[in-house]
């Protein structure tokens, strides 16, 4: 490459020095990403100002000498520029199609099929890999938090995912009671897949999200929560690029619930050295025994004293993530390839956890005359290695001077960290290293992902697609726990392990045929389509929590039974679409879709379900010449849709209620099978969201400011749910199809360069959503439901709706206490509110100067409650600080009432006299006052933060095997502001697929900062 | 190439129309077997170890604390907080709460489905099993959360947000089910009988019948105090035409499965509160029998004391319920563990024989001693001394005491009935059932203190108050979430303040 580059650029230099002789250049103009010729495109010689125009093989010819500019364009695209060399004399222009002017944008729509986003009567927004990318996220849905209006992500941390954390993404709000089923269609170059959490996000070319059912209508039942198209790179045709990019970013947890630092260990205030609750005395500077004595015959000690700093940071250690990317891409005309490698290395917040992902692409495309043949291949290989829940939980119990830098040599005998000297033998205060050491889990996923698409143009008018895509995982997992023998039960650590094998398979075929035909003004295009679905998956576990030997993981090694089971599922469904879009002068269009779905889990009299849609759109600023060619409003278009989509979230199995054997069955020979207590209904039916979009869309001053905005109504009615009942039924919940639960969103968002130069380019974008939902009937005329734990839907109000515990209090809100100074908790308080937050906003900025780009995202969410689980426990050990606000001395309780009537007719006046006692039984009750533990979630953060610089292209000129090189400085969540209620954690880090809930096990939220290269060979 | 696609097309298309039914009809479960695989015998075990469990672990464990039997060691000061605290809105989370409430339901339900397929299919025997665990476990709520729902109980679907009924209505009614159950079980034919899968009695008429009977003597016994006599004289007869009498000598309720030596396997109280496969249980590392009932033992030179506890040095140390402080003299090893056979030179103990003990529902000495009081009460016939005699001795013999040491204890003027009279027989047949219920049925020692109070078993030195006593337990907070609006209805159910209907 660099040999045959000096080699033009000598010969070019004599053939320009020499002579400049006018001779004919030929070529195509081609379009860069379809590889189709381009008619009716311009070229012109720059010295001259000749211009030709391409014939309708997209050729053209021109006179030209060495050394002249030749310069390509054609609407819609980015022009580019040809120096005419002397060994040349045809040229190729390969042009890329410019996104920048609102008029002409192209969105994937469903299927995978590119359209012009003016035809759409829904709304689509389209990411493109830089914004992606900004933050240099590791999992590709991360890099879509805050940039699209109606679009929230949370994390979710999983007990096994702290290197690896799971996202949990909305679009729209939620239309299902069904939490795990709220989860958007993702669709990768066409194909249906039902995670995309492990594709490299360096692969994405671009992703359209069409936000609601009915831009998904389509994708029938699954587009009901929208969708995201991805669109992975291709080949670039006409030259061949290699890319590196490293990038090395560091995290560190951050917003640790409060601990208080003035009890040590104790209780009753009087201080045991085997005790890890801090009901202790005041801290004193002593000196003071630790434990039991060692067998070493040495009595461990430790300084009683408030430490300087929080102690438990010292439990984690900063986290390193490294991802290397490579990838070479190329192509002429008739195909393409992109090959790209990834690896990320990831290293936990947690000493030894790991993980790593290697992950191929080859995408690859060729045209046979009227065959158009596409294939992608992605294989990823994700290991994982990580501690369960456990070090955490143990730590934020146990008391803040307890120094965990000593507690990490416990393999030690004669170490007071060792588990049989550990200073307490309580089983929820173990030293936190042992624990991470001891148990361990860890898995190895491989996924492949391919599919092969062929496009077959019958007729100008005619074409078919047919589509197969494969999606395959196999994981294989291991937890271990190490045995650890002790006589007695509380340091007593049997050896387990459990051995699972996951594998899941999801073929997914199309059949599309494509019509398309145009009566003069109007034009016409019809899609007929059908889709298969297949769905299995097999998981196995074997194991025994019952090794003989440390070290030694083989259920074979075991005293006891071997424990394991096995499921199977099988999901198939079977779709039948079709789409008519009609369109006047390029500016008015219609399009009625409609699909018919059968899915395997229903009974046969409800299996198959149709539905239909309709969307139209009229693009004002073409369509009324009074607004043709204004200064001000350059592009202007109104939509509408409306449709009615049916929906089964329900999993395979369900309507039947299967037996199995618990509490040790079988004895031998002795069975006993006993029902699954949520209740089948085997007369489910499908859900159907019913919802209407109208929108508009407006470039003003030359697209130099674009504004969307949408309003959106969905009506989610006799939805499937697994909903909680009084066990007073002998079951605990039952599947229901019903509930109907109202979406009125508004979305908004605004886009606009502030500067606009050649080499200076300020830009800013705010994007706003506002989520406007209603309960508006449950089940069987009830008023409210208990969805998951606090989280409640109820009649009238929004949903997910936090409940809570709370004090009995006068009617003026004051807190009643006792003769005794207690406080009376009821338990079915007033509402606090929603947990997903109502108002959420994002807002850009990025600056580009010469070679410097500033890009800032910016995230507000607001209007929200959540709830934490870590603080009752904080309470019960006496390490949250609310415990220690009166000395753990009788204090009177703040703003509180005292009845001075009787209980019938009670008179409540301002308690002045009455004490509360303030010790662990009073502040152990004030912990399970749930209203304590909930706060609101609002927050504003700078989510991302990227500052990169490129090489200038002069300073590259000078050699030739650099084309472009950038480096960048990168940090997320490195400021936020929370409410003041909340000390809990960060509100959109969240428990498993829950709104507003902060789980006990969730260790603190990270942030993150690091650098980034990036070479263009 | 065109020719292939249309090949494709073609197969596509015709795939669709031949074959989609067999596609789609893919959703019969292949993991778990739905019902019409599941012969009555291959659920009655189910259902009957299920009540088995909660009976001996979940329940036996809370109210082992309110009965005075047990207390943790200085170590374990801060566990079982909220039992020590009576702290019944911990108590009645779904959390960590305990689920005495779902669970018992639960295992209703499991009777249910079993009775009314038994109905279907004219099994009888089933049915009449069903029906007096059905009983059991209404008896049980009622005595934990007073009114409870029972005839809009486990319908799901007609009744979503069940009814609550008075406990003195549901107390009748799970008497006359219990009556039922007996009379079907009679009724069944010999090929009716379910043999085996009868895991408590191995389908023996007459000691259902008994158990039965036995079980609502329990249920009249526990009325005593509640102005009800019309009632029970109505049902001491209907018993008396039964005529099958009750549980005696020998006749324990309990169930052997085929425990094996593995994790969950095993006999759940031992595994619970003794050892699992490799090292001890954590709960015998924590608990310990309380300072009172050690002193108890002691004063009547009770040899069951040494079968129960281990010794430090000779003498036998309990522990405070509810202390508040970490007193080294209350540590561990300063403390009486329970005895098991690693601590007996592999013999059998009190509690811990082996970890395939029979599970203990009810107890031939609890029968005994609720023939005792009916008789000290004059409403069935016979001697109230003669049962109160029979029930220590079958209580030795359970706790594996040499039936030789019988008479020497029974001789003691603190022991033998006959030294006293009036009031104080009670007293003494109440103090000795619970010596004898001593962790085995922990709820009817609890029951019966709050009942009579007796005997004067110390508060939790973390009572709310001094005089504050553990009167039954809040309905949960599930119950609280789904069926609010009837939970609300029954007053306040705080667990020092609601009282059960029978508790005067």
């Amino acid at each position: 490459m660099n040999k045959k580059a000096t080699l033009i650029i000598f010969l070019l230099m004599i053939s320009t020095g020499l002579l400049a002789q006018v001779r004919k250049i030929t070529g195509k103009v081609i379009d860069q990403k379809t590889g189709v010729t381009l008619p009716g495109a311009t070229v012109i010689r720059k010295s001259t100002n000749e211009i030709v125009s391409t014939d309708g093989a997209g050729k053209y010819s021109i006179d030209a000498a060495t050394g002249d500019l030749l310069i390509y364009s054609y609407t819609g695209y980015v022009t580019v520029e040809h120096k005419v060399t002397a060994d040349k004399n045809i040229i190729n222009a390969y042009l890329e199609d410019s996104v920048n002017q609102l008029s002409e944008v192209m969105v994937t729509g469903a299927l995978g099929i590119k359209r012009q986003a003016r035809e759409l009567g829904t709304s689509a927004t389209l990411i493109s890999n830089e914004v992606l990318n900004q933050g240099k996220v590791v999992n590709p849905l991360q890099g879509l938090a805050s940039k699209v209006a109606g679009l929230r992500i949370n994390m979710n941390d999983a007990t096994t995912g702290k290197t690896d954390q799971l996202v949990q993404i909305r679009l729209r709000g939620s239309r299902s009671f069904n939490d795990a089923k709220n989860n958007p269609i993702y669709v990768v170059d066409g194909v249906p897949v039902p995670d995309i959490g492990r594709l490299n996000p360096n692969d994405i070319e671009n992703i359209t999200v069409l936000k609601g059912a009915n831009a998904a209508a389509l994708y029938g039942s699954e587009g009901v929560n929208g969708a995201l198209m991805i669109t992975t790179k291709k080949g670039t045709r006409g030259r061949g690029l290699v890319s590196f990019s490293n990038t090395t970013t560091f995290s560190d947890v951050y917003l640790l619930p409060p601990a208080q630092k003035q009890f040590g260990q104790g209780q009753n205030g009087v201080y045991s050295p085997t005790e890890y609750e801090s009901w202790g005395p005041a801290f004193d500077g002593s000196i003071r025994d630790l434990g039991l004595k060692l067998p070493n015959g040495l009595q461990p000690t430790a300084l009683y004293a408030a430490p300087s700093k929080d102690n438990r940071l010292d439990m984690f250690q900063t986290g390193r993530t490294l991802q290397n990317d490579l990838s070479f891409s190329g192509g002429d005309e008739k195909s393409t390839y992109y090959f790209s490698v990834q690896n990320v290395n990831i290293k936990g917040v947690i000493p030894g956890d790991k993980s790593s992902r290697t992950g191929a692409r080859f995408n690859g495309s060729r045209t046979f005359g009227k065959l158009n043949t596409s294939y992608n291949v992605n294989y990823i290989a994700a290991s994982r290695n990580t501690t369960p829940d456990g070090p955490w939980y143990s730590t934020y119990v146990q008391p803040a001077n307890l120094d965990l830098n000593t507690l990490k040599n416990w393999r030690d005998p004669n170490s007071a960290a060792n588990p049989l000297n550990y200073y307490t033998d309580a089983t929820a205060a173990k030293n936190p290293f042992f624990l991470m050491d001891n148990n361990r889990n860890t898995s190895n996923q491989q996924t492949v992902n391919g599919k092969i698409e062929l496009d077959y143009e019958f007729t100008p008018w005619f074409s078919a697609i047919y589509r197969i895509g494969l999606y395959s995982t196999s994981e294989e997992s291991r937890a271990t726990t190490n045995k650890l023998a002790a006589p007695s039960g509380n340091r007593n650590v049997n050896g387990s392990v459990n051995d699972g094998s996951n594998d899941f398979r999801r073929v997914n075929s199309d059949l599309i045929l494509n019509f398309k035909k145009d009566f003069g003004k109007f034009t016409t295009r019809l899609l007929v389509g059908q889709n298969i679905r297949m769905d299995d998956s097999k998981m196995i576990s074997i194991g025994s929590p019952n090794l003989l030997f440390p070290d030694l993981f083989n259920p074979g090694s075991r005293a006891g039974e071997l424990e394991g089971a096995a499921t199977i599922t099988k999901y198939r469904a079977l779709g039948t679409y079709g789409e008519f879009t009609a369109g006047y002068n390029n500016y008015l269009f219609l399009t009625l879709t409609g699909r018919n779905d059968i899915v395997s889990v229903l009974s046969k009299e409800n299996r198959s379900y149709f539905y239909p849609g309709v969307s139209t759109s009229f693009v004002f600023t073409e369509g009324i010449n009074a607004l043709k060619d204004s200064k001000v409003l350059s592009f202007g278009k109104i939509f509408a849709s409306y449709n009615r989509t049916g929906n089964v979230t329900l999993d395979p199995y369900s309507l039947n209620n299967a037996y199995s054997q618990i509490n040790g069955f079988p004895f031998g020979g002795l069975v006993g099978f006993t029902p699954s207590l949520t209740s089948p209904n085997r007369d489910i039916k499908p859900e159907f969201v019913t919802s209407y979009e109208v929108g508009t869309q407006l470039g003003f001053f030359q697209d130099r400011l674009n504004l969307e905005a949408a309003y959106v109504y969905s009506d989610s009615d006799g939805q499937i749910f697994d909903a909680p009942i009084s066990s007073a039924t002998g079951y605990n919940s039952t599947i229901v199809n019903a509930g109907r639960l109202t979406n009125k969103i508004i979305e908004l968002t605004l886009s606009g360069d502030v500067i606009r130069k050649d080499d200076f380019r300020w830009n800013i974008g705010f994007n706003f959503t506002h989520i406007n939902n209603k309960v508006k009937t449950i089940f069987g005329g009830q008023e409210e439901f208990r969805m998951f734990r606090q989280a409640y839907a109820v009649v009238g109000q929004t949903y997910p709706l936090l409940k809570v515990s709370d004090y009995l209090r006068d009617e003026q809100g004051r807190v009643i206490v006792d003769a005794k100074g207690n406080t009376t908790t009821v338990a079915d308080s007033a509402p606090l509110g929603t947990m997903v937050p109502p108002y959420q906003m994002g807002l850009s900025t990025m600056i580009n100067f010469k070679g410097i780009s500033i890009g800032a995202q910016f995230d507000a969410r607001l209007g929200g409650w959540l709830y934490s689980e870590v603080v009752p426990r904080m309470y019960t050990a006496g390490t949250h600080p609310a415990t220690a606000a009166y000395n753990r001395e009788p204090f009177i309780f703040p703003n509180s009432v005292i009845n001075t009537g009787t209980a019938a007719q009670p008179v409540y006046v301002e308690n002045t006299s009455v004490f509360s006692k303030g010790d662990k039984a009073f502040w152990d009750g004030q912990g399970k006052v749930q209203r304590n533990t909930a706060a609101k979630s609002d927050f504003f953060k700078l989510r991302e933060l990227n500052i990169s610089y490129a090489l200038p292209k002069a300073l590259l000129a000078k050699q030739k095997v650099i084309r472009e090189a950038s480096f960048g400085l990168v940090g997320t969540n490195l400021f936020i502001v929370r409410h003041k209620s909340n000390t809990y954690g960060d509100p959109e880090s969240l428990y498993n697929q829950t709104d507003g809930y902060l789980s006990f096990r969730q260790i603190p939220p990270t942030r993150m900062f690091g650098f980034n290269l990036n070479v263009t060979f | 190439m065109k020719k292939s696609i249309k090949i494709f097309v073609f197969a596509a298309s015709l795939f669709s129309l031949t074959s989609c039914e067999k596609f789609l009809d893919v959703n019969d479960n292949p993991n778990g077997p739905t019902e019409q695989y599941l012969i009555l015998s291959a659920r009655l075990p189910g259902a009957l170890i299920s009540t088995v469990n909660q009976e001996t672990v979940q329940i036996n464990q809370l109210a082992a604390f309110w009965a005075g039997y047990w207390g943790t060691t200085s170590e374990a000061t801060n566990q079982f907080y909220k039992e020590k605290t009576y702290n019944g809105v911990a108590i009645r989370g779904t959390r960590d709460g305990i689920q005495i409430w779902e669970g018992t339901f639960n295992t209703l339900l499991y009777y249910q489905l079993i009775k009314e397929q038994a109905q279907k299919e004219s099994a009888p025997f089933y049915s009449g099993i069903a029906k007096i665990m059905q009983g059991w476990h209404f008896l049980h709520l009622v005595d934990i959360y007073n009114n409870v729902p029972f005839d809009e109980a486990l319908n799901r679907t007609q009744y979503l947000q069940p009814k609550y009924e008075d406990g003195r209505i549901v107390y009748e009614k799970s008497v006359q089910l219990i009556t039922e159950g007996i009379n079907e079980i009679k009724a069944a034919g010999v090929d009716q009988n379910p043999g085996k899968a009868d895991i408590i009695f191995g389908g023996d008429k007459q000691l259902w019948a008994k158990f039965g009977n036995t079980l609502k003597l329990r249920a009249l016994i526990r009325q005593s105090e509640a102005n009800n006599e019309a009632y029970i004289k109505a049902e001491i007869n209907k018993i008396n035409q039964e005529g099958s009498g009750f549980l005696g000598l020998g006749q324990n309720v309990a169930t052997k499965p085929g425990y094996i030596n593995s994790k969950g396997k095993m006999n759940p109280f031992w595994e619970t509160n003794y050892r699992g496969v490799n090292a001890s249980a954590i709960n015998h590392v924590s608990l310990r029998p309380t300072e009172y009932i050690i002193s108890t033992y002691s004063a009547l030179k009770d040899p069951r004391l040494s079968s129960l506890y281990t010794s430090i040095g000779g003498t036998f140390k309990g522990v405070l319920f509810g202390n508040p402080v970490v007193d080294a003299q209350y540590a561990a090893n300063k403390t009486s563990a329970f005895k098991g056979p690693n601590e007996n030179n592999g013999k059998a103990t009190g509690l811990f024989k082996s970890f395939d003990q029979a599970s203990i529902l009810m107890g031939a000495f609890e029968s005994l001693f609720l023939q005792a009081e009916a008789a000290n009460r004059g409403w069935i016939s016979g001697s109230d001394q003669t049962f109160y005699e029979q029930g220590i001795a079958e209580s030795f013999k359970y706790m594996e005491v040499d039936a030789g040491l019988f008479d020497a204890y029974n001789d003691q003027t603190t022991v033998k009935l006959s030294s006293v009279a009036g009031d104080q027989r009670l007293k003494r047949i109440i103090e000795q059932k619970w010596l004898a219920l001593n962790s085995i049925s922990s709820l009817e020692a609890w029951s019966d203190y709050r009942r009579l109070g007796i005997p004067n078993i110390p508060n939790s030195l973390l009572a709310p108050t001094p005089t504050a006593r553990p009167l039954r337990l809040m309905y949960p907070e599930s119950e609280r979430q789904t069926n609010a609006a009837e939970a609300g209805k029954q007053g306040n159910d705080e667990v020092t303040v609601g009282k059960i209907w029978w508790n005067k």
